[in-house]
């Protein structure tokens, strides 16, 4: 450290820093339910290499009570070393509870990075750590980098719209902290014959809830209303050439069967196959799903504009010549009723099984 | 002054909701960044209240309709996020503060987070909640209410759809909704605690644009600078940030793989989902 940066005054509610200290990868596991997050796997195989590149290890923290051999995963899919809490008083979750008990590890062990996956809890539990331990934070990453020399980590997200992307740092502060969306990065392949180091970490205290904590939980009612087309993360658009509300409904079928919504262009709006609020093009609105599956639409340059940026873009179209299949991944030139009959029946032989 | 009494008439008042709000960018693509910092220059940009901020607005207005008390909004803006204040009042908030002061420019979200707790803290200690918008559509990190929180050292929950208080014990009954689990979640904290409200909910009201008016004529939004919170100059603007942009560059358009499968139904659907299921993009 240079002797600039040593006299350089902080907030005097920030804990000096000394960087060399902090070492090591840490991933946090999200396991709610009984189930492991698929965006915490994800983040296990970036942190692998990450950490190669600065010759350190990953670490996977998990937080929960009865976590019982659900503590052995993170090291299947390649972490060196599991940091677990396993505590009565964490058998629900409690943002600022459980968000505490990761500060209080990180305090204890000093990793130099943090990633969080930035589902709707990890986006709610990783602003909390990171201002605890008075470090600096980016939301949903969609590319993560680390410069060998300073140990820096290059944290890239779209910005401003989506039309520039920043690489943001952390220079003078750590752990550096940061979350990506789920699906992302791929998830890393399941490898039982792994080992690792396995920690059971106590702690001094488990902070209070300061009332009940969570006292009710309930699942929504399945099909009680579709998520608009800009916030799901599977989008199934109908375009004119679906011909008419059957066809709508057959894909909002195909939509559920998913996961997803169902949205439509311009023209399927106007015709009042659609409320206006599902169009997505230019006059519309902008998505960018981790999966578009446009079925009859044609791919008007104004469409195009509104889902450009989705992760991976499916289009079904009669026609081969039909501009959509230009920006597609994977297209299927064909009957669209036929093809998507067929995969609603696939999607629930699957489900069935 | 809202005044309610239980049934053992204790005489108590209503709740006291803080409601933070932002000055979004309208259009974000059509903005300019500063060359050295790679901030968006906010001076001399017309500004609008964040939308999201308008459901929290009216997830507080619900909750004082209910229990009576007051409405609060506070924003740390430049001089000109006066006007978007103004409507805050206009849709029903008692009273608005601009917290403004070139101290505060060039702001993360940790620095921007402590002038918003510790001005909280100086102006209204006697607050219940704190209310915010799931995030802004400009920037879109929703950290503040999880940085605020930190800062305060109290409970907070994201994604509220409603909530229901109990005045004689002060407790607030939190719903919220996951959207990914598809889920609903039940809260139960003693207040003061700080809430999110789920972008979806809470549809906002109707400004009135007499009040609003009002609000300018009779200046009733209130300026506050760093003479008067006295700050650390070191926790706030740009030297209480620790991340910078270190580079900004254009996003590139996606490539794409452009396979074609033509041929029998069955087998395409089986040639899709084999396909989307190594992409990661749905469940197997």
């Amino acid at each position: 450290m240079s002797t600039a940066q040593a006299q350089q005054k902080i907030c005097s509610e920030w804990n000096p820093v000394n960087k060399n200290e902090y070492k090591g990868i840490w991933v946090y596991v999200e396991y709610v339910n009984g189930v492991i997050k698929d965006g915490s796997l994800q983040l296990i195989g970036k942190a692998r290499e990450l950490a190669s590149k600065i010759n350190t290890d990953v670490t996977a923290i998990m937080v929960g009570n009865n976590l019982g051999d659900v503590v052995k995963e993170p090291i299947y899919y390649g972490a060196d070393r599991v940091v677990y809490v396993d505590h009565p008083a964490l058998s629900k979750y409690i943002p600022h509870v459980y968000a505490n008990v990761i500060v209080q590890l990180a305090n204890k062990y000093k990793p130099e990075i943090i990633l969080f996956a930035a589902t709707k809890r990890g986006r709610e539990l990783a602003p909390y750590v990171a201002n605890s331990l008075r470090t600096g934070i980016t939301a949903d990453c969609t590319e993560l980098d680390v410069d060998p020399k300073t140990r820096d980590l290059d944290q890239v997200r779209p910005t401003y719209g989506g039309n520039i992307l920043a690489h943001i740092r952390t220079p003078s502060r750590r752990p550096q902290l940061a979350s990506v969306r789920p699906n992302v990065f791929p998830t890393p392949p399941r490898d039982t014959s792994r080992s690792g180091e396995i920690i059971s970490e106590t702690l001094d205290s488990i902070p209070s809830i300061n009332g009940q904590g969570l006292v009710e939980e309930r699942p929504a009612v399945k099909g009680e209303e579709m998520p608009p087309v800009e916030k799901a993360d599977i989008v199934v658009v109908a375009g004119r050439g679906v011909g008419g509300v059957d066809g709508v409904k057959l894909l909002t079928e195909l939509a559920r069967l998913l996961g997803g919504t169902i949205g439509g262009t311009k023209k399927v709006v106007d015709a009042g196959w659609l409320s206006a609020d599902r169009q997505v093009g230019q006059t519309g609105k902008t998505i960018r799903p981790t999966l578009y599956i446009g079925v009859g639409v044609s791919g008007a340059i104004q469409h195009i504009f509104g889902m450009k940026e989705s992760k991976v873009i499916v289009a079904i179209n009669s026609d081969p010549n039909a501009p959509i299949f230009q920006y597609a991944d994977y297209g299927v030139v064909g009957d669209y009723r036929e093809v998507i009959k067929e995969l609603i029946e696939l999607l629930k032989s699957r489900k069935g099984s | 002054m809202h005044i309610k009494s239980n049934e053992l008439g204790i005489i108590m008042s209503g709740l006291t909701i803080i409601v933070p709000v932002k000055a979004a960018v309208p259009n974000v693509t059509a903005v300019r960044l500063d060359p050295v910092t790679h901030n968006l220059v906010r001076e001399g940009v017309p500004l609008m209240l964040n939308p999201y901020d308008r459901n929290a607005l009216e997830f507080a207005l619900r909750l004082k309709d209910k229990y009576g008390g007051k409405v609060i909004t506070m924003s740390m803006a430049p001089p000109s996020g006066k006007d978007f204040l103004e409507s805050t009042i206009g849709m029903g908030a008692d009273e608005a503060y601009l917290i403004t002061d070139r101290a505060f420019a060039g702001a993360d979200t940790l620095a921007t987070s402590h002038t918003v707790a510790r001005s909280i803290q100086r102006l209204f200690p006697d607050f219940d909640l704190i209310v915010f918008g799931e995030e802004t559509t400009d920037s879109t990190t929703a950290h503040m209410p999880a940085q605020v929180a930190s800062w305060l050292n109290l409970p907070y929950v994201y994604y509220a759809v409603e909530a229901e208080a109990r005045l004689e014990d002060k407790v607030i009954r939190v719903t919220r909704y996951l959207e990914d689990e598809g889920v609903y979640e039940m809260y139960e904290y003693k207040m003061p605690i700080i809430i999110s409200v789920y972008k979806n909910s809470n549809p906002p009201r109707d400004l009135s644009l007499v009040r609003k008016i009002n609000a300018r004529v009779n200046g009733l939004v209130k300026v506050i600078d760093n003479n008067m919170l006295k700050l650390e100059r070191e926790c706030i603007g740009l030297r209480g940030s620790p991340t910078i942009v270190a580079k900004i560059e254009d996003a590139k358009p996606i490539e794409r793989k452009r396979q074609l499968f033509k041929g029998d139904p069955k087998e395409a659907a089986r040639w899709l989902l084999d396909n989307l299921t190594k992409e990661g993009v749905i469940r197997p």
